[in-house]
This record gives structure tokens, sequence and C-alpha cells, in this order.
């Protein structure tokens, strides 16, 4: 059974959205120099759809994204909550999957969802806004997965100021 | 047992017997006359010592027992003493607070009555701005107490100074003897220029005296508010003069060279010239205010706002304003600010994009998708938004009800006239603490107190009146402002505060959304009771820039539970991190807002800049929870070494890779540097929660 420890709402993890992030326990990856730790263990409240539903309840109208931080323990879980989400939404929401995995477990599949990240946590390499980075984020279009990995490390650029209105 | 008494600063001392005879025997000897051991001891046999009585008290005494002994005349002497005494001592007080004045690390912190950081260097100018405000203060005082003793009786008047002695209350801007803040008609300057308020500058007649002419009124305006001055049409009249003289299209010829002189300026330079001369004009320190800018505020509408207020509105040659060529106009002045911002530290003026919202987001997609796109090239301004235009907030303190959206000849739009004349604060967590120690429900004390609130501030409007009557208040007279449509505004500090310490849960529950409307509501029965077609009262969240900081340590003295050094200007615990930015909208939203006819404004911290579809989807968060007014704020960052401005919040200069950085950032309507802020605010500042947002 999935169990998530905590939520927030996040705006860099997932370009463009307003996303409610659902951050998962019993995380089996074990990625040296993790930044949340504590999410290893078997802690926190079920996630399941009533679950899903209470938060949605609260924030459904306010955010764009539900995206899920773990789960690598139980992906047909979180690929049927992925379903959920779109489903009593009406397609509104579009769902988000943080795995630590490097590819997508074989019964999965990317159309679940509309944005995916894969990769472990490397230390030396770091996270999506490092130039090196080893991660991957990809946008699922037509069921084909594009990556969009790039979006991250332009982040911090400098603005860019237009001088002149268009008309 | 030996006997300390208590001096005049504090600190004790062995009681001395002999230091009263000396003082007794000399104030025989300067009327000519001596006294003996029995009449000394005839003289101290009145007056009695106990352990910890202070100095005045001993003196008092010996007042009284020099009268008792019929010493007539020597008692006379010894009071005249002791008033040339209590002179001095003033004077040394004035003395030594000028001399830490001069020693303060910042004007705000050295400021010791109304502390406020839209100063940016302490001098000689801010110097003299802040000696005279201890009279002021006293001055004020005694007219208010005198007008309530002839409307209400002195058992009122006495009770107000006990309340702001106590801080039950706060008169806000007691420093200052004129009315609080504007937003005007720009009309009867355009008709008559500056004469009807005591200028001597002609109606202006195109673009170039416009934009010098209107420098010069606004000026003239805040020399006589203590407040800000809000100009809600300042686009819209430069957008006319623009029209006079280059035609309604010029904006789609704005890149053509107007300006035959070796310059060849293209007519957005044109423009923009024009913006930069009025912006730094204004930014600069005003002899007449202390050496601070003058607080300016401008107004963006979207089209539907644009119908709604100036439908009716009709330039004195007969033009009507243009819509599409002020929608340029508004676009270009917010991206020319936005990125002069990053050549210097500009703090006004304050904006407000008024958007009309339908169906839960903003009716004209244009201008919501502008603010979005404004919000994400970094630029940082208000929005405030309606799901009818019967409303409109020109800055954060000038939030009205529009009750007349008709044109007169003389005065132009009614709309966007208002203003508050005196803003009276209640510290909240004061007066529920008191009621509920003192074993009183606190809903009682505070109606008691609410009530009291607005005659204190119905006498002011009869001292305002006065004022009037005698030629004071030209404003008012040359019709920029209306006696009519401004509020008497009724304060709340200290509201987390209080119901921190009835132990409700400060975030979005059932007990919180009751206490707030509860407390609110309270406010707002009595705004009603109270109004008459010459007073209007509303109620708003005080910014509270120096007072938030006051009422924490002087409650903190009196023994009260104080959770922080500043109390909140918000409904959520500024430091709170728990709470993700759509509960901050919820708390602001319209089951906490609803009787906070005044306005607050939210202001939503972040780390990191957003993008264009997030801060979208934000605009429509705030529609759907009825947040009204609100701004988001990402601190900029200055490098003290080279001076390069940063949108982003950094800790190294890209430029020089220097780490000797300020930071910009809302301080209450305005932005500054963060090393301008008093001490206390500083220490709130980097408390404050911003969001990640990674």
């Amino acid at each position: 059974m999935l169990k998530y420890l905590s939520f927030d709402i996040v705006f860099q993890e997932v370009p463009d959205e307003v996303t409610l992030a659902i951050n998962i326990s019993g995380c089996p990856n074990r990625c040296k120099g993790c930044h949340s730790p504590y999410l290893m263990e078997d802690i926190g409240e079920a996630l399941n759809e009533e679950a899903l539903a209470n938060l949605l309840g609260r924030y459904t109208n306010a955010i764009t994204c539900v995206c899920f931080m773990g789960g690598d323990s139980e992906p047909g879980s979180v690929e049927q909550l992925s379903l959920f989400v779109r489903e009593s939404s009406n397609r509104r929401l579009r769902t988000a999957w943080y795995s630590g995995k490097n590819n997508l477990p074989s019964g999965c599949s990317p159309e679940s969802f509309d944005y995916i990240k894969l990769g472990p946590y490397v230390e030396e390499l770091g996270g999506l806004d490092s130039p090196v980075t080893n991660q991957h984020f990809y946008k699922i279009e037509d069921g084909k997965m594009k990556d969009q990995t790039e979006a991250f490390t332009k982040k911090m650029r400098q603005f860019e100021f237009e001088d002149v209105c268009a008309v | 047992m030996e006997l300390f008494i208590i001096k005049r600063d504090g600190s004790k001392e062995v009681f001395s017997v002999d230091k009263i005879k000396n003082a007794i025997a000399k104030a025989f000897l300067s009327v000519g006359s001596f006294a003996t051991q029995d009449v000394l001891c005839n003289i101290l046999c009145r007056v009695s010592i106990r352990d910890g009585i202070s100095v005045e008290e001993i003196q008092n005494q010996v007042e009284v027992a020099l009268m008792a002994e019929k010493y007539y005349a020597v008692a006379k002497s010894y009071m005249l003493y002791r008033q040339r005494h209590a002179e001095d001592r003033e004077v040394t007080e004035k003395l030594n607070f000028m001399m830490d004045y001069c020693n303060a690390a910042n004007a705000a912190t050295g400021s010791k009555f109304d502390s406020n950081a839209n100063v940016e260097n302490k001098n000689m100018a801010t110097l003299i701005g802040e000696l005279p405000k201890s009279n002021f203060i006293r001055l004020n005082r005694r007219l208010l107490t005198d007008r309530i003793k002839d409307m209400y009786g002195k058992e009122l008047a006495d009770k107000y100074v006990e309340l702001l002695e106590n801080h039950f209350i706060y008169k806000n801007d007691e420093t200052s003897l004129a009315n609080y803040c504007a937003s005007i008609t720009m009309y009867p300057w355009l008709i008559g220029g500056t004469s009807s308020i005591g200028g001597n500058s002609k109606a202006p007649g195109n673009l170039k005296s416009f934009c010098g002419g209107f420098i010069n009124m606004v000026f003239m305006v805040s020399s006589m508010l203590s407040g800000a001055c809000a100009t809600p049409e300042f686009l819209m009249y430069m957008n006319y003069f623009i029209g006079l003289e280059f035609g309604n299209d010029y904006y789609q010829n704005a890149d053509k060279v107007v300006d035959l002189s070796k310059k060849q300026r293209t007519l957005d330079k044109v423009i923009t010239d024009y913006f930069e001369q009025i912006v730094y004009s204004i930014n600069q320190p005003t002899g007449a205010r202390n050496f601070q800018a003058v607080f300016w505020n401008i107004s963006y509408y979207d089209r539907f706002y644009f119908e709604s207020l100036f439908e009716h509105f009709v330039f004195p040659d007969g033009n009507k304003p243009h819509w599409e060529s002020l929608s340029w106009l508004q676009k270009r002045f917010m991206k020319w600010f936005n990125r002069e911002r990053t050549r210097s530290v500009l703090t006004f003026p304050v904006e407000t994009m008024a958007l009309l919202t339908e169906n839960n987001e903003p009716k004209d997609k244009e201008w919501g998708d502008f603010a979005a796109e404004m919000y994400s090239e970094g630029h940082s301004f208000f929005t405030y938004l309606s799901d009818n235009a019967d409303s409109l907030s020109s800055c954060c303190r000038l939030r009205n009800e529009i009750t007349d959206n008709g044109f007169s000849y003389t005065l132009g739009a009614g709309g966007v006239s208002t203003g508050s004349k005196s803003v009276l604060t209640i510290n909240l967590n004061r007066c529920i603490q008191y009621a509920v120690k003192g074993g009183m429900p606190y809903q009682v004390f505070l109606e008691d107190l609410v009530d009291k609130a607005h005659k204190i501030q119905a006498a002011y409007n009869e001292n305002l009146k006065n004022m009037q009557s005698k030629g004071m208040l030209p404003l008012f007279d040359a019709g920029y402002i209306n006696m009519g449509r401004q509020y008497l505004t009724i304060g709340v500090n200290g509201l987390v505060e209080a119901a921190e310490f009835l132990g409700i849960e400060i975030n979005d529950n059932p007990d919180y959304e009751k206490f707030v409307q509860q407390i609110l509501g309270l406010i707002e029965k009595y705004n009603k009771k109270y109004r008459t077609p010459e007073l209007m009262f509303n109620c708003e969240m005080i910014p509270a820039e120096n007072v938030g900081i006051k009422h924490a340590k002087w409650d903190r003295e009196a023994g009260y539970k104080v959770n922080r050094d500043c109390y909140n200007s918000y409904f959520y615990k500024v430091e709170d991190d728990s709470l993700n930015l759509i509960e901050k909208f919820r708390l602001h939203g319209r089951r906490y807002i609803e009787h906070l006819t005044g306005g607050s404004a939210l202001h939503l911290n972040l780390s990191e800049h957003l993008s264009k579809e997030q801060y979208w989807q934000l605009l429509k968060v705030a529609a759907q929870e009825g947040c009204n007014y609100f701004t988001f704020n990402i601190p900029n960052t200055v490098c003290n070494d080279c001076g390069h401005i940063d949108k982003r919040m950094i800790s190294e200069c890209p430029v020089c890779k220097s780490k000797n950085l300020d930071y910009l950032t809302r301080i209450i309507g305005y932005m500054k540097r963060v090393s301008n802020f008093s001490q206390a605010r500083q220490q709130e500042a980097s408390k404050r929660h911003y969001a990640k947002v990674s």
C-alpha cells in the first residue's frame, strides 16, 4: 500500500504548472545524498483514491497538475492513481510522476501521465537543474516521451526584457 | 532599614533627608527669607517617604507642605524652580535624541516617533523633520481632546488619552497635522492649473507642460497630506496630451522619428523620456516632507474598468478618452518601469492594476494575460480583482466603493476620488488579552472600545471641517478631493496575535474564520451605525510599518503574551512555512476579508519567479478565493559594490562576483532596500517565509 507523508503546492518541479506535489514514503531507491531520506521509511498515511479525493477536494480548482513524488515500490498503484486524478477531474488536471528509476517500469504506460521524471539522484551529477544531470524530464505528447530536461537548466537565466510593446 | 527613592532616569538612590532640607532652604533664600530648623521640621513632618517613592512625588509633597504651612511665596518660587528644571530636562532630552539619531545606523532606526523606510539617508534635513514630531503629537492630542470634550464630554476625552497611553488604540500619523491620504481627481488642475491650491502654474496645454506641471502638482498635493497621493488618471491624461500632438493612432507609429534635433528621437523615445523625467523627479527626497519622497500611486485598468470609470468622461475640448492608445501606453509604462528598475532603485509609483473578473478569471483576457506576463518578467505591482466594477483600489489604503460613476464638468470622473482622512488603530492583542485577564467577555470590552473609536474619529472630522472653514484645506475647496468621499478609517493590528492568545490555530479553519468574522463584523456594524451623509467609515488591516513593532514591544513590556517582534499585517503568521501559497490566498479570501472594507494587501513572498502560465493560474486562484488585492514579492538583489540590480534573489553578484549584497523587497506597499528598514523590521523581513518553489 502506498503511503504519503506530506504535500505542498510547488512551481518548479513541473514547468508552467501549479502543482500539488504528494510526497510518497517507502522509497526503495537508496540514493546517496538523498535530500529527503526520511521518505525511505514506511511512514505516513495511506495514499489511495479516498485520500486523493480528499486532497483534490481542497485544491482541485486551484491547481493544474498533481505530481506523485516517488512510489517506485508500487508503480502500478501510482499509475492507477494518476488515471483516477484524470478521471475525477474530467481530464482537466494533468499528472506527473517523479520516479527514481532509470526506465519506466514495464507494466506502465507513459500515456497514463502528462509528465515523467526518470533517473536516480546521483550526488556528483546533481538534480534536474544541474547541467550534467543524469535525470530526465519528459513531457508526454501523443503517447511519446519528449525530453524537456533543458527547461530546468535554463531556469536561472537572467530576465530578458522587451523594450517595445507589441501593438 | 534603608529607604530607596527612584530618580528620574529610573535608577535607585538611598534616601537622604538633607537633600530635601537643602532644597527647601534654597527656596526660602530665593525669596529673601530664611528657614529655621523648626520651620524645616514642620514642613518635613508633612512629607511622608516610603520605599520606592519617586523624586517627582517627593517634590509634589513638598509643594503641598509649603502651602499648608502658608509659605505661599516660597511655594511659588519652588514651583518655578521645578518648572525651569523640567524645561532644561526637555532640552537635554532633545539633545540626547539628536545625538542618538546622528549615531543610528539608518534613518528608520533613529526615528523615535514614526519610523519610515521611505527615507534613504539620515541627514540634516531628516533630522529637522524628526525634532518637532513630539510637539505635533502633543498638539494633535490637544486639538482632538478639546473637540471630544465639546462633543461628548470630558469623560471620553480623558478616556481617549488613557486608551492611547495604555496602547489599546494607536493614532496613526499623529506626528503630522495634515489629513491622511487621498486619491485625487486631476480635472480641477486640467481646467485651472495649480492656482486654486496656492500655486502659480496655468492649466497644462500640451504634452510638455502636462509632464512638467504634473510633477509640481503632485509635490504640492503631497505637501498637504501626511500619507499617500494617488493619481489614478495619470496615464489617461498623459495619453490625451500625446494624442493631441500626435493623433490617437500615435501608438501605431511609435517607431517614427518625431524629434528633428540631432538626437533624432522616435516617438517611443520621446514618450519614455517623459516617463523618466516624471518618475525620477517624483522619487527625489522632498523638502516639504522631511526629505521623504512623496508617496505616489498610479493605476492601470483593463478595458471593462476603463469603460465603467470613464464612460461619461469628457476632456474640456470635448474629446473622450481613447482606450486603444491608453491600453498601449499603460503597457509601455509598465515595460519601461520594470526595465528601469534594473538601472536604479525606484520606489514610486506604487502601481495597481484593476481587473474585472468573470467566471473566476480576468474578463479582459488581453489584460489578464499581460498581468501574468509582467509578473513573469519580474515586475512587482499590485493587482485588484473585482467581479463588479463598483469598487476600486488605488493603493493599500484607498479601496473604495464606487457610488458615483458620473462625470462632472468641474470635477471629472467621480469614481477615482477617495482616500482616508484619518486612521485610528485598535490593538486587538492588547484589548483581548486585557479583557480575558480581567474576567470580562472580550466581545463586550471590544464593542465599547469600537464605539468610542468612532466617536473619536467623528471628533477628528469636526476638526478637519473647522480647518476647511478657515481656508486651510485648498485640496478640498478646489475639488481635488472631496470631504464626503473620504473615509475615516478604523485600523486593526494584532489580529493574528489575539487569535493565537485565545488558542485558535492560524490557518483556514472554522474557529479562526468565525473569530475574524466576529471581530471585523463588529467594526463594520459600528461603521454603518455611525455613517451619516458626511461621515463614512471603513476598516483596514493596517500595513503597520512601525506600529506593528511598537505594539509588540509595548505589550511585551506590559506583561502580555507576545509571540513575535512585529505584529502581522496579514491573516497568517508571516514566518509560518506550513502554509502553502493557495492557503494564503484562501486566508485573504472573501470569507476573511468580507468586512475589511478598507482593504488589505496580500503580499505573497516567493523565492523565485514563476512562469506566465503559473501566474495566470494564480490570478484565477485569487478570483476563485475572492482575494481582491495582492502582489507577488520576490526580493531583488542590489550589489553594493558594482551597483548591479538583479530581479532574482541571489547570493552572488553575477557581474562582479561580490557577496556584499542588499535585497529590495516590499516593506508595506513599496519596494525599498532591506538595509533602510528599521532594525526590528529588518528582523521581520529576514523571518518572512519566502515560499520555496523548488
